[in-house]
């Protein structure tokens, strides 16, 4: 493909029935009411020319240039401003328009250097477009006059450069950072000609609020904004549509490349997820892929303490099968296993999960979602009827309340956090619930209603507490309860319960009373209410209860089954969705069937050719409890660190050392593959060829810009495997994989990249019912029938705070980061957040005699750890935090075995820690202390 | 004895404070009220006389004994003010009670006929109040001359709970101070008007917007405000009527711009004083988007007499489709200069050299630049052209906000032209080019026509950039700006050679 | 570190759910969430828990331990 210019219309859509019809040069075209000229002329093939105008952004008619003549009306009205009218005549060149044009050009250029031959943006330009456009041929002023060519070029930003000498002043930055982004960092400064783009407070862009999103580079029509890697490589001159490999929200990307050479990543307008927008981390960090650390040879070595040796792949894959299939005959079938990847494609997860089932024998298959969204899984399929969020993210701009919990979108979601956060700028009410104060609770022009600091661990008492007040203060929707639900008498008797009551819970949640029911009230009855969370639901004891009763409220007042509304996890991991979709947690095949159905297995075994064990197998804690244990001891690891990531690292560390294979698959030798036996080097985002599921069900393409730097494709390894194991594993293409998901997944039976690639993307289910798919789920039924109501008692977590652990910790993101860091870390967004550091509150940070900026000690019952303090007073007194996006940090040094009852998921957000000032330290020391204490 | 002593701040800076505490250390009982607008003569001092009130001025301290010793047999005594023929000759109902009352005493207010239009607008419906107003021809003071009525039309029509009327008073045309003196001598009038307009579109809120400059102004209506809300003019159930409406006085931050009504709801927003386009309208999409009243103080403040009076009386007055009175501000090099409120219809040349009496420097008038400085220049060959919104547009010229600025025949009009230029680079809000970048390369270019350089080409370049200005401006900022370049040009070309 | 055998651990967890419930209603929620979710051999060594150290069973996790050991011994 060459390079994809996506054309600009110059206004945003309007929506609607009403239309409109008009002539522009005589052309006949409809458009619907609100209409710009400006955009209905684009529509029917006629460019009118422009330079403040795109269509990202609301109009904002400053330019000039897409002056207008209109049968009937005096003067020349800006067409980017003025909507159309039925029956209007509008001409759009006439020798009066091209004077003007002209003019408006001439004056431009009289300011401007003269130096597009040497200029980084020739050839991407609107400014260079626009002077041949109006057919500019000279510039009468001259170009001594006043200017501002010796202005000075910022550079301070890792990624892009602002050279405000080339700056026209057209504000597009300024409102794509208002009103695409929403941070609000940049504005006009000073006035008439010395107006001039500012980061705050005339900072330099690094020193101010800046998020680094790109939208203002991305919005920019001149070199003023623009990429640091075009200025150093040039223009890119072919575009690979694909999808971005961090968070969940899946952003469609243009991988701009030279030759051969990524240029940069471009968000898609025509993105289903973001529509155009993008963060910091999919715009801009994508050099991991190309880093120095990145390993690209297979390695074995016989123990842990042997140097690694490269080997081919034969060598290598042959050496996996032959000691997978000895521990087997050794230790019985069930002793080995695999863990999939919400990293990786679906087509990559699905072939590990076959080998394992299919090669292997056996059911243990887990996957990295299990220590983060798997009591999501399990919550909505027992209230519901399946494992997925229920909207489109389109949907949030239909909402009129919109209720966070324990999520933190602004850094985790960047892209849909700015759709929600245009949303609450048009007036939509928001509550968080969250023991932080995250950003959102007061950004530029947003302040949440309600903030409900509860204690960490306290969710379900909190929700619960929500949906006594619905219940005991008639605000239940009766008419949808009645005809949509089930089981709701037992439930309403059991919420009505005084326990339950927001007088009562308060002393548990410290959230006071009046304050929730207000909140609660407003959820159910403020119109289209929706929930967005995050693992601050679900990483604990109760996260599976805390899905359960986010799901009865939500169905109590009668928000699901329409735009606007609905319970949604937003997805740590670009692929979370797509890989529980695919079979990968150890009770179920693909699309959320239970291992245990004849008939689903019959199915599986039918196109297999294998028989398939009936009974669940081992998720990851229980495999690392049976690896100590002795009765597990060979793992095949899909691209997930599981020494860094998963809790109790000495637990896990012991786990790892007890077995006698241990396979890494990553792009890195990561701090799992410290304990590995064979290294299989992986293959980035930007080589793979598959598709990526992101939080609303999305199925998007990823396609490859570059062959595998590995030589091999993963899901090609993971084949090579199974059949050197002796099972006969074999596709052409990942389309072939996804083919075979489609005949055995009816929720994805009308899944295929063929329609992927015409329709851009899909949600599933995608089916003869759903041909295009569905964007919102449970309209007219729910998947399993009618909702569940399942009573959610509160049972607080063991983990308590002592007079030993007196704190409490719970953990989270930052924006420039991405979850352990793997790929983050190997960029320069480093420059934002190079360490982990523990926010605590001044009150707890005195009493300790802790400062800013001091080294302190980070201790719980099962280890130890150090890091830097921040004081700050985003937590209770009480609650501290920190992110663990650093190895060296540690935080699951000291997080404990707790799990959601239901389904192991770890929990990360609540530890009973002790915080101490870190008195002396050494090197030595300080490397001595991350490894775990004794517990008590 | 009761002596005035004008309280208005054109009177405070020629001494009137020191003058005022004179009468008091004479044992007078002084009363500030607002200025006659006899400018000339400030300090304008009143005293209170059997037969009326007589004036003097100009007063400084030290005539102060001697005028209440000497009375009306004192050389600055002006005779009673009544009779004053500059005065006479007015029509006065903006500036009805300005110079005679205490600007900040609710009774006096009263007393002398205010809060008639308001009890008038409230006996009727809301639709009602917009149809006189509409009937009364009144249009917009501020500059566009749009038909008040209508606007207030749009924002009644408009549905909205929440609507407002907003005030504009940042009043920065060279050479007008109407607005601040009515501001200053008799806020009420604002007040009542504003609320009037609530009334009238179904608002709850008002601003005033001040420009910073005025700082006595500010004081005066902020405590005037304060007095009608513990009278029941302002607040709930106004005046048992029923009526919600409050009202609240924002100060500017020194941009010229956030005269225009877009760049005004920006500024009141909290935001950088930028213009927005239009469409939407302010009457549909105005402060934080929703329907709002923008007009002028003086206009707010024809909105009682109106009222009270009635549609027909006030479209008695006036010519053609420019109806009732306009305040008039003589200034520049006149000598006498100060406020003028007549039906419209007088002639440029009655209020310049008539009342005005030419200039201060006696010598002739050259030119004459209504309307503030994007106004153009009149030379002395039409000073017979009625003050009329129309009459003027056909002279190429406007009437604006009826500032009238004298200069005699020593004035460099290339000099002038070049100021227009200039201002408007100085006062532009920078949104559109070819106001932010136009401005600038028209100092420019007026500097090589002077400096001779290519004078044929040059000139050819600045028309075009004026018919660029007029033309492609986002607003009336660039857009009139060549207004006193072209009409320089035309009348005085000589001076650019 | 408690030396507690993991699915002690596991099966009080998912009891202490489901105190609100009647006991026998209560232990079959739990044995069913234990069969549909636990590998075999996690289950078996449910039952060598429930043989050698019943002491360490929340009371109804030791009800469905027992229906679920009743459960593989009828099936056997």
């Amino acid at each position: 493909m060459s390079l994809l210019k996506e054309p600009d219309l110059g206004t945003p859509a309007k929506a609607g029935p009403a239309t409109v019809s008009l002539e522009v040069d005589g052309l006949p075209v409809t458009v619907p009411e609100g209409t710009s000229i400006l955009r209905a002329a684009a529509l029917s093939g006629v460019d009118i020319p422009k330079l403040c105008a795109t269509d990202s952004l609301e109009p904002f008619g400053s330019c000039r240039l897409c002056l207008v003549e209109i049968d009937g009306r005096r003067g020349t009205p800006a067409s980017c401003t003025t909507p159309v009218t039925e029956g209007m005549q509008v001409h759009t060149q006439t020798p009066r328009l091209e004077k003007l044009r002209q003019g408006v050009m001439e004056l431009y250029i009289s300011d401007h250097p003269l130096d597009c031959l040497t200029c980084s943006a020739n050839g991407d330009c609107e400014l260079q477009d626009m002077s041949g456009a109006v057919g500019l041929r000279q510039v009468r002023y001259g170009y001594e006059g006043e200017n501002h060519l010796q202005q000075e070029k910022d550079t301070s930003n890792p990624y892009f450069d602002f050279d405000p000498s080339k700056c026209i002043a057209c504000s597009r930055c300024v409102r794509a950072c208002d009103e695409v982004q929403g941070t609000f960092a940049l504005t006009i400064e000073g006035r008439g000609f010395e107006s001039k783009v500012a980061a705050g407070a005339g900072e330099l862009f690094m020193d101010s609020e800046c998020v680094s999103c790109g939208a203002c580079v991305q919005a920019c029509p001149t070199a003023t904004l623009e990429e640091k890697s075009v200025v150093d490589l040039g223009m890119p001159s072919r575009s690979v549509l694909t999808t971005c490999a961090y968070c969940g929200v899946g952003c469609s990307f243009k991988a701009e490349l030279r030759g051969d050479e990524l240029v940069r990543m471009v968000p898609y307008k025509d993105g289903g997820a973001n529509e155009g927008h993008s963060c910091v981390k999919g715009r801009f960090a994508f050099g991991y892929a190309t880093h120095p650390d990145r390993r690209l040879n297979p390695m074995i070595r016989e123990t842990i303490d042997d140097e690694w040796r490269e080997v081919d792949w034969d060598t290598a894959i042959g050496y996996v099968a032959e000691k997978m299939r000895e521990v087997q005959a050794r230790h019985g079938i069930g002793a080995i296993g695999g863990i999939t990847s919400s990293r990786c494609t679906n087509e990559e997860v699905y072939v590990v999960q076959k080998m394992v089932r299919a090669a292997f024998g056996n059911n243990n298959v887990d996957t990295c979602a299990r220590v983060c969204h798997s009591p999501t899984g399990y919550g909505l399929k027992q209230t519901f009827g399946t494992s997925a969020g229920t909207q489109d993210f389109r949907s949030v701009a239909k909402s009129d309340v919109i209720v966070v919990i324990g999520a933190n979108p602004t850094d985790g979601h960047p892209v849909f956090a700015s759709r929600m956060k245009r949303r609450l700028r048009e007036g939509a009410k928001l509550i968080v619930i969250d023991p932080r104060r995250i950003d959102l609770v007061r950004t530029p022009h947003i302040e949440a209603a309600h903030h409900l600091q509860l204690a960490p661990g306290t969710n379900v008492a909190v929700v619960n507490a929500f949906a006594h007040v619905a219940v005991t203060e008639g605000l239940v929707d009766r008419s949808f309860v009645d005809e949509r639900c089930e089981e709701f008498e037992e439930w309403a008797s059991f919420i009505a319960l005084p326990e339950n009551s927001p007088e009562a819970t308060e002393e548990i949640t410290g959230v006071p009373a009046a304050e929730l029911r207000a909140a609660a009230r407003l959820y159910a009855t403020g119109g289209n209410s929706a929930i967005y969370y995050g693992l601050g639901v679900t990483e604990h004891s109760q996260g599976s209860t805390m899905v359960m009763g986010m799901a009865n409220l939500a169905m109590a007042t009668g928000n699901i089954g329409r735009e606007g509304v609905g319970v949604n996890p937003l997805r740590g991991q670009n692929n979370v969705q797509g890989s529980c979709d695919m079979g990968s947690f150890p009770h179920e095949l693909s699309g959320y069937r239970h291992i245990s159905d004849d008939a689903v297995r019959t199915v599986f075994e039918d196109l297999w050719g294998r028989e398939l064990l009936a009974e669940p197998g081992l998720r990851i804690p229980n495999m690392f409890d049976a690896a100590i244990d002795g009765s597990f001891r060979a793992l095949f690891v899909q691209g997930e660190d599981i020494a860094q990531s998963d809790p109790n690292t000495r637990h896990v560390t012991a786990a790892l050392r007890a077995m006698d294979l241990v396979v890494v698959q990553d792009l890195f030798l990561n701090e799992t593959a410290k304990f590995a036996h064979v290294f299989l080097p992986g293959t980035s985002f930007l080589e793979k060829d598959g598709t990526f599921t992101n939080a609303e069900r999305r199925i998007n393409r990823v396609r490859p810009v570059m062959a595998p730097k590995t030589g091999k494709h993963e899901w090609e390894i993971v084949c090579e495997i199974a059949q050197a194991m002796g099972y006969p594993m074999r596709y052409t293409h990942p389309r072939e994989i996804m083919a075979e998901i489609a005949a055995l997944t009816p929720t994805f039976a009308g899944v295929s990249f063929e329609k992927l690639d015409r329709l851009g993307s899909v949600q599933w289910p995608c089916n003869d019912k759903a041909p295009e798919g569905t964007p919102i789920m449970h309209v007219d039924g729910f998947v399993r029938g009618k909702g569940r109501f399942v009573p959610t008692p509160f049972v607080p977590t063991r983990e308590r705070s002592t007079r030993r652990f007196p704190l409490i910790l719970t953990t989270g993101r930052i924006l420039t980061q991405y979850n352990v860091g793997a790929q983050t870390r190997r960029t320069a967004n480093v420059a934002w957040h190079h360490e982990d550091v523990l926010e605590i509150h001044p009150h707890d940070a005195e009493v300790r005699g802790i400062g800013d900026g001091d080294e302190v000690t980070l201790s719980s019952r099962v280890g130890e750890t150090s890091l830097h303090a921040r004081l700050s007073d985003r937590m209770p007194v009480g609650v501290v935090y920190t992110t663990f996006h650093f190895p060296v940090t540690g935080a699951n040094v000291v997080t404990t075995e707790n799990s959601d009852w239901a389904t192991n998921c770890p929990e990360y957000k609540v530890t009973a820690v002790q915080v101490g000032l870190k008195t002396s330290g050494t090197a030595v020391e300080h490397a001595e202390r991350a490894i775990p204490a004794l517990a008590d | 004895m009761k002596v005035y002593v004008p309280g208005d701040s054109a009177a405070r800076s020629v001494g009137a404070d020191l003058v005022a505490k004179a009468f008091d250390a004479e044992g007078a009982t002084v009363v500030r009220n607002g200025s006659r607008g006899m400018l000339w003569l400030e300090p304008f001092v009143e005293t209170e006389t059997e037969r009326g009130r007589v004036g003097y001025g100009p007063v400084t301290p030290e005539a102060v004994a001697e005028i209440l010793d000497q009375g009306e047999d004192h050389e600055l005594c002006q005779g009673l003010v009544e009779e004053l023929p500059w005065l006479r000759a007015q029509t006065r109902l903006c500036f009805a009670r300005v110079g005679v009352t205490d600007p900040l005493s609710t009774t006096d207010y009263v007393a002398h006929g205010g809060l008639a239009g308001l009890r008038a607008a409230l006996s009727k419906d809301p639709a009602e109040v917009v149809a006189e107003v509409t009937e009364s021809g009144l249009r917009g003071r501020g500059g566009a001359g749009f038909p008040a009525g209508i606007k207030w039309k749009t924002v009644a029509d408009t549905p909205g709970e929440l609507k407002f009327v907003c005030c504009n008073a940042d009043e920065g045309d060279s050479g007008t101070f109407a607005d601040r003196m009515l501001m200053e001598g008799d806020p009420f009038t604002l007040i009542e008007g504003m609320t009037i307009a609530a009334h009238a579109v179904g608002a709850t809120e008002g601003y005033i917007y001040i420009r910073s400059e005025y700082p006595d102004a500010t004081r005066v209506l902020r405590e005037a405000i304060r007095l009608a809300r513990n009278e029941n003019w302002l607040g709930t159930d106004i005046l048992g009527s029923g009526l919600d409406f409050d009202l609240f006085v924002r100060v500017g931050a020194g941009a010229y711009i956030c005269g225009e009504e877009t760049s005004m709801l920006e500024s009141l927003e909290g935001k950088r004083g930028m213009v927005r386009s239009k469409p939407p309208i302010p009457a549909i999409t105005g402060l934080f988007g929703k329907p709002t009243v923008v007009n002028n103080v003086l206009t707010l403040a024809s909105i009682p007499a109106i009222l009270a009076d009635g549609a027909e009386a006030y479209k008695n007055l006036g010519v053609e489709r420019s109806r009732g009175t306009q305040v008039f501000q003589l200034a520049g090099n006149v000598a006498r200069g100060g406020i003028f409120e007549s039906a419209f219809g007088i002639t440029l040349g009655e209020l310049v050299n008539g009342f005005g009496g030419g200039t201060r420097t006696g010598r002739p008038v050259r030119a004459v630049q209504v309307g503030g400085p994007l106004g153009a220049y009149i030379p002395v060959s039409q000073m017979d052209l009625p003050m009329d919104y129309e009459a003027f547009a056909a002279a190429g010229a406007m009437l604006g906000h009826g500032g009238i600025v004298v200069f005699d025949d020593t004035v460099d009009m290339a000099a002038m032209a070049r100021f227009a230029m200039e201002f408007c680079a100085e006062e532009s809000c920078g949104k559109c080019t070819p106001c932010r970048v136009g401005s600038v390369r028209g100092v420019e270019v007026i500097d090589r026509i002077v400096a001779g350089q290519d004078p044929e080409g040059n000139l050819a370049l600045l028309n075009d950039l004026c018919e660029l200005m007029t033309d492609g401006s986002l607003c009336a900022m660039g857009g009139l700006t060549p207004n006193p370049v072209r009409s320089a040009l035309l009348h005085f070309p000589e001076d650019f050679s | 570190m408690s030396t507690e055998s993991p699915q002690i651990r596991l099966a009080n967890e998912i009891a202490a759910q489901f105190h609100h419930r009647p006991p026998d209603e209560a232990a079959a929620a739990i044995a069913a969430h234990i069969r549909q979710f636990w590998d075999p051999r996690m289950r078996a060594d449910l039952e060598h828990q429930l043989a050698t150290a019943p002491g360490a069973f929340d009371p109804l996790a030791l009800a469905a331990a027992r229906l679920l050991t009743a459960a593989s011994n009828s099936a056997s």
